[in-house]
């Protein structure tokens, strides 16, 4: 029985180097099916897979790249596959929507340029979102909806609940949002609107995806259900 | 003082097992701790680690090499006879489990069932048997080596359908135990053939789940012939029903089977008092919300629990999702260690 390469770092190793596996995409589409994983270890991010094909590096780094342009991150020199934001933090949840996006869109794949709006998925309105520094150079966002629309408050406040969901921000008395660093990610906000207009939906996904890979009775047709 | 292993993995699994001293609990594995990153590790993904010897034997052994079990389990699904038989199969990818397609059932009535000629040598079935024969060579002195032969109840599903075959027992109860006695020959020859290989226990799945059907019914339709099996069946046994069992348990513990694999719905402690000291339990590490959602410290509570209930056996509750963190698996034989620890003298 041929054994694993004296080469490859084993698990224990791997966990010990790059800390807490945050995310994992069990199967690459755009890169041999490898899965990917996100490790955290004080606030460095390592993009690994203990897929050892060939082209494996160049893979890890163009999610790397990925990673800076879609999210505002910034690459840990000398290195192919490490990352970190650069307010220090290390924000959890929107880093797992990030590794999502960079591994599953195509390599080309950008954000809109211009101004941060999107249309909203359950009314007709239009979602605006503009960054600005207050009296303490603080940065934050004033979420605000165009158009017409019943109750559009309502959809505001369960469109903050969202950002305040999937970007682990913080909100104002007066309705603004915050990254609890303080610090601006325009990028990464931008990546976090189409998740934070639709938390009923975006949950549906997580539950879909989870459920992939899990031997349950319901999974194997052994339900009632 | 810190915990030393006096034993290897293979004594201490088979120890437990046949209720002998352990230096500490085992951690097995009765069923799958198989992960994509484990594929990736060993290049022997999904569906083609289920169907190539080399590399049902390169992903199993990681569970002992990797993740520090002390037993390997090279059979991750349970579809490999039902393949062999001819059920229609969606082999799937690397990130999810082969299925059968029941709605598309081979057979209809005990009459039906025959055991094709040959069906030993089919590529699903030599998967397993000569993926053991691999282990037992690399690893046999050290490691129990656990095969897995699935019981009738879930070989019925299958081939007759879910639907089809539980309405079977309302309608006609002497034609379900007649089909059911001409499947268990499958189990037997299948499970015969792993010990030949080298198996030192076979897990014997026969998924008369919690919510499908009820205790009396394990009792009218399974409990004598799970009985029969430990006769067949020349190594420790261990019996495998997912859900909330803890209604058959009394009838489970008494066909002498050596072990009882139970679900994360049955409470350690409530399931130990069921079985009394008829059989050993071996669990029941939640999988869903705990070992792929959670983390190390929330696995390490769950160990724990079942030690402090004194589960003979530690194990993930079932096969484990693909998608699994390492970490949440490494923690299992850690906790285990470290509670040993913590309860010297």
């Amino acid at each position: 029985m041929p054994s694993i390469n004296e080469e490859v770092k084993r698990p224990v190793e791997v966990i010990e180097r790059y800390g807490k596996c945050l995310e994992l995409i069990p199967v690459d589409k755009y890169f041999k099916d490898i899965s990917v994983g996100l490790y955290v270890k004080d606030a460095v991010c390592t993009i690994w897979t203990y897929s050892q094909v060939d082209g494996v590096p160049k893979r890890l780094q163009t999610i790397r790249d990925q990673m800076i342009k879609l999210g505002d991150m910034e690459a840990i020199p000398n290195t192919h596959n490490q990352v970190q934001f650069t307010c220090g933090s290390t924000h959890s949840r929107p880093l797992k929507f990030l590794l999502s996006q960079a591994v599953t869109k195509p390599p080309i794949y950008r954000h809109a340029e211009g101004p941060m709006t999107i249309s909203d998925t359950k009314s007709p309105l239009t979602i605006n979102v503009q960054p600005y520094d207050d009296d303490d150079s603080q940065s934050l966002y004033q979420v605000s909806v165009s158009g017409t629309a019943k109750n559009p408050a309502m959809r505001l406040r369960m469109i903050l609940a969202g950002f305040v969901r999937y970007g682990e921000m913080d909100k104002t008395e007066d309705g603004n949002i915050f990254f609890t660093c303080r610090h601006r990610h325009d990028n990464l906000l931008k990546l976090l609107m189409p998740y934070s207009r639709n938390i009923s939906s975006v949950e549906g996904m997580i539950a879909a995806e989870s459920l992939r890979g899990q031997m349950t009775t319901g999974t194997l047709g052994f339900s009632q259900t | 003082m810190a915990y030393t292993d006096t034993m290897t993995p293979k004594q201490r699994v088979l120890n437990a097992l046949n209720k002998k001293p352990v230096d500490r609990t085992p951690v097995a594995n009765p069923t799958s701790v198989a992960t994509v990153e484990l594929m990736d590790l060993v290049s022997a993904p999904f569906p083609r680690a289920c169907q190539e010897p080399e590399l049902v034997a390169e992903l199993a052994a990681t569970g002992y090499t990797e993740l520090g079990f002390d037993s390997i389990s090279p059979y991750f699904s349970i579809i490999q006879e039902s393949s062999a038989l001819g059920c229609e199969m969606q082999w799937e990818e690397k990130d999810n489990w082969p299925t059968v397609r029941m709605y598309n059932p081979i057979w209809k009535s005990a009459a039906d069932v025959k055991i094709p000629s040959g069906l030993l040598n089919h590529r699903d079935m030599k998967a397993i048997t000569e993926s053991i024969s691999i282990l037992k060579n690399t690893y046999g002195d050290e490691v129990a080596i656990i095969g897995k032969t699935m019981g009738p109840w879930t070989l019925a599903y299958h081939v007759f359908g879910v639907e089809s075959f539980l309405l079977g027992t309302v309608d006609d109860p002497n034609e379900t135990i007649k089909a059911l006695d001409r499947l268990k020959e499958i189990s037997i020859l299948f499970g015969q053939a792993q010990i030949d290989a080298g198996a030192d226990a076979l897990t014997f799945p026969d998924h008369a789940t919690g919510d499908l059907v009820s205790g009396e019914y394990y009792k009218r339709f399974l409990q004598d012939l799970h009985t029969e099996m430990v006769d067949e069946l020349p190594v420790p046994l261990i019996l495998h029903i997912c859900g909330n069992t803890i209604d058959r348990m009394p009838y489970i513990a008494q066909t002498g089977m050596a072990s009882f694999h139970f679900d994360s719905k049955n409470d350690p402690q409530e399931a130990m008092d069921a079985v009394g000291d008829g059989i050993g339990l071996v669990g029941n590490i939640n999988n869903p919300e705990t070992l792929y959602a959670k983390g190390p410290n929330e696995v390490r509570e769950e160990v724990y629990r079942c030690l402090d209930a004194g589960v003979q056996m530690i194990a993930p509750e079932c096969a484990i999702p693909l998608a699994t963190r390492i970490e949440n698996l490494i923690e299992i034989p850690r906790a285990v260690k470290d509670w040993t620890s913590e309860h010297r003298n």
